[in-house]
């Protein structure tokens, strides 16, 4: 079973997913009386980035690995190959949001506002940086440094199928495009954050919020792909993947999450201790009026894989490490949550507040209602039935891309010169 | 010390043929005393059919113990015994104990196993253990039986079936 094919009841149950998800989305423009549709463009940006950030690590992962020589991965590489490919699909959404501060679309970003580059001090001072130029064309530039490298990896790999030989010139090539990379995904990843996700709070900023975003994607995309093999093997694909592998990235997933927590908790207590108020606003915000979801976020995202996970054999079994690896997902997409809808919200009541009809706008509502919060509002400050309804409708669309590439190709690279000590893989 | 026992030992060259070897033992129910390797072997373990190491339970214990000391210790410092106000933040700055928590959590948890270890395998200060052979701590390895256990004839018989050098009978 080398050739994976989709059955007709995945179909069904991915599209009724994405159809599920569209209609959410749809609902959340409509839905209340939000001048700015933020609920809308935050929940389209949210899911956007989350999984072209899976997307992203997948890709970056596999550079690491061929660059460490690494070989007990090769049995699912394809897996991580068809991870990347989705990066496609967010890149167009992307480029819509891109679109959409020249022709304001939305107002996600409060250093797109004309009034605010003019009269804020702090945003005109950083306007060389945070401009919509930047953002679109700098964007672009990066989305397709990752989009060709993540093409020329995946067709070097299936060249390597069709006629590999023992010269592995396929291999070498591919390690050229690796090391090539990985310099460049440093940097740009932490570019793609600061435009994507930091700016949204255009006022604050954080030396270590790159990392910390990064770390969220790599344990999401260990998590995803713990999930994928479990199925694929439920299926009865991958016979030879064995709790040997999944063993490995469980522990990734173990090391990760603590190391998400190291990077979340550094950025924490440093502003909480220099105590210094442009910094501390990001914190006080989050604590004071997403409180469910600020503490929720480290129990689940480190206080549960981390006791589940220490022990050796919850990293072997695939219940353990299954369910595991489900939270953990929604943890980092809740994550996600918690980085891009207060600094959007607040965006929103800001411009409202200043030059757009006054305090009609919903934007303003919203911005009430988290700035005074006596109630959680639902789609605001703690995700709503839209919110969940819209990730799985992008988790259905991602996953269903994904098992459309997986299809494409054998599902074990048959001429990679690792593929034996992956298939002997012992830990 | 314990009583002496005295063994019979064969060495093997190839961690492959030592592998056989064992196999071999195992299925002619010999009961193996110890077997001698300059490096983990790869399978050796549930081959032997030995036990996975608790030492990793008395590493989390010791880790506990570890977090609790530091975070209770710098609770009554600084809340009972000699409170300080640091930049303005409460006596009780739980962010702030994090890091030493950690550390002190670490600092434990390996002091802790490295002297279990030790204790466990008979090691430490001023110990001399008894060498099988000194090309045990470089590039053989070996199979050791006690004579109690097996004949030495019996052993003996069985070194060279399964290719062993050097058989000797040693007291340790």
């Amino acid at each position: 079973m080398n050739e994976y094919v989709m059955p007709t009841s995945q179909r069904t149950l991915f599209l009724g997913g994405m159809v599920l998800g569209i209609v959410c989305l749809a609902l959340s423009w409509f839905v209340g009386a939000d001048e700015f549709h933020t609920r809308f463009w935050t929940n389209l940006l949210h899911n956007t980035v989350f999984f072209t950030g899976i997307s992203f690590m997948a890709l970056f992962f596999i550079c690491v690995c061929i660059t460490a020589w690494a070989g007990w991965y090769t049995l699912f590489k394809r897996i991580w190959e068809a991870l990347s490919m989705f990066m496609i699909i967010g890149f167009v959404i992307m480029v819509i949001i891109g679109l959409g501060n020249y022709f304001g679309f939305h107002h996600l970003y409060h250093w797109n506002d004309a009034d605010s580059i003019l009269n804020d001090k702090i945003i005109n001072h950083k306007s060389k940086f945070l401009n919509k130029n930047v953002y679109f064309i700098g964007g672009l530039i990066v989305m397709a440094g990752w989009y060709i490298c993540a093409m020329k990896l995946r067709s070097l790999s299936l060249a390597e199928d069709r006629n590999g030989d023992d010269s592995y010139e396929h291999h070498h090539k591919a390690r050229v495009w690796a090391a090539g990379f990985l310099p460049f995904a440093g940097f740009s990843s932490a570019f793609i954050i600061w435009q994507w996700i930091m700016s949204l709070d255009a006022h604050w900023y954080s030396t270590m919020f790159a990392w910390y975003s990064g770390a969220s994607w790599f344990v999401s995309m260990i998590a995803l792909t713990i999930l994928i093999i479990i199925y694929m093997k439920s299926r009865g694909y991958y016979e030879q993947i064995t709790n040997e592998h999944v063993h490995d990235l469980g522990k990734f997933l173990f090391a990760f999450s603590i190391f998400w927590t190291y990077l979340w908790f550094s950025q924490f207590m440093l502003i909480w201790y220099a105590n210094v108020g442009e910094e501390t606003v990001y914190f006080r915000h989050r604590m004071d009026n997403y409180p469910v979801l600020f503490y929720g976020n480290l129990l689940i995202n480190f206080v549960m894989p981390f006791f589940v996970l220490m022990r050796n054999d919850t990293k072997r079994k695939f219940g353990s490490v299954g369910f595991v690896a489900a939270i953990v997902l929604f943890g980092h997409w809740w994550d996600y949550f918690l980085m891009i809808k207060p600094g959007a919200l607040h965006t929103a009541h800001e411009l409202a507040g200043h030059g757009h009809g006054g305090d009609h706008g919903a934007g303003a509502h919203a911005g009430e209602a988290v700035e005074h919060a006596a109630h959680f509002v639902s789609g605001f400050t703690l995700p709503g039935l839209l919110e969940i309804g819209v990730f799985i409708g992008f988790l259905s669309g991602f996953l269903y891309f994904v098992y459309v590439k997986l299809s494409q190709a054998p599902l074990v690279p048959e001429n990679d010169p690792y593929l034996a000590e992956s298939i002997h893989h012992h830990v | 010390m314990g009583k002496t026992k005295e063994v019979v030992y064969g060495l093997y060259s190839d961690e492959q043929d030592l592998l056989k070897a064992v196999k071999a033992a195992k299925s002619g129910h010999m009961e193996i005393h110890d077997v001698f390797s300059p490096f983990p072997v790869h399978g050796l373990d549930p081959i032997l059919g030995l036990e996975e190491s608790r030492l990793h339970i008395a590493g989390f214990i010791y880790g506990m113990i570890g977090a609790l000391t530091a975070f209770l210790g710098m609770t009554w410092i600084f809340t009972k015994d000699w409170p300080i106000i640091f930049g303005g933040k409460p006596y009780w700055s739980v962010p702030a104990f994090i890091p030493i928590t950690f550390e002190t959590m670490v600092l434990f948890a390996s002091i802790g196993m490295v002297v279990t270890f030790y204790i466990v395998c008979g090691l430490g200060p001023g110990v001399t253990n008894e060498t099988l052979h000194d090309r045990l701590t470089d590039d053989k390895f070996a199979i050791a039986f006690n004579t109690h256990d097996v004949t030495v004839d019996s052993a003996k018989s069985f070194f060279s079936q399964t290719g062993a050098s050097d058989v000797n009978v040693k007291v340790l």
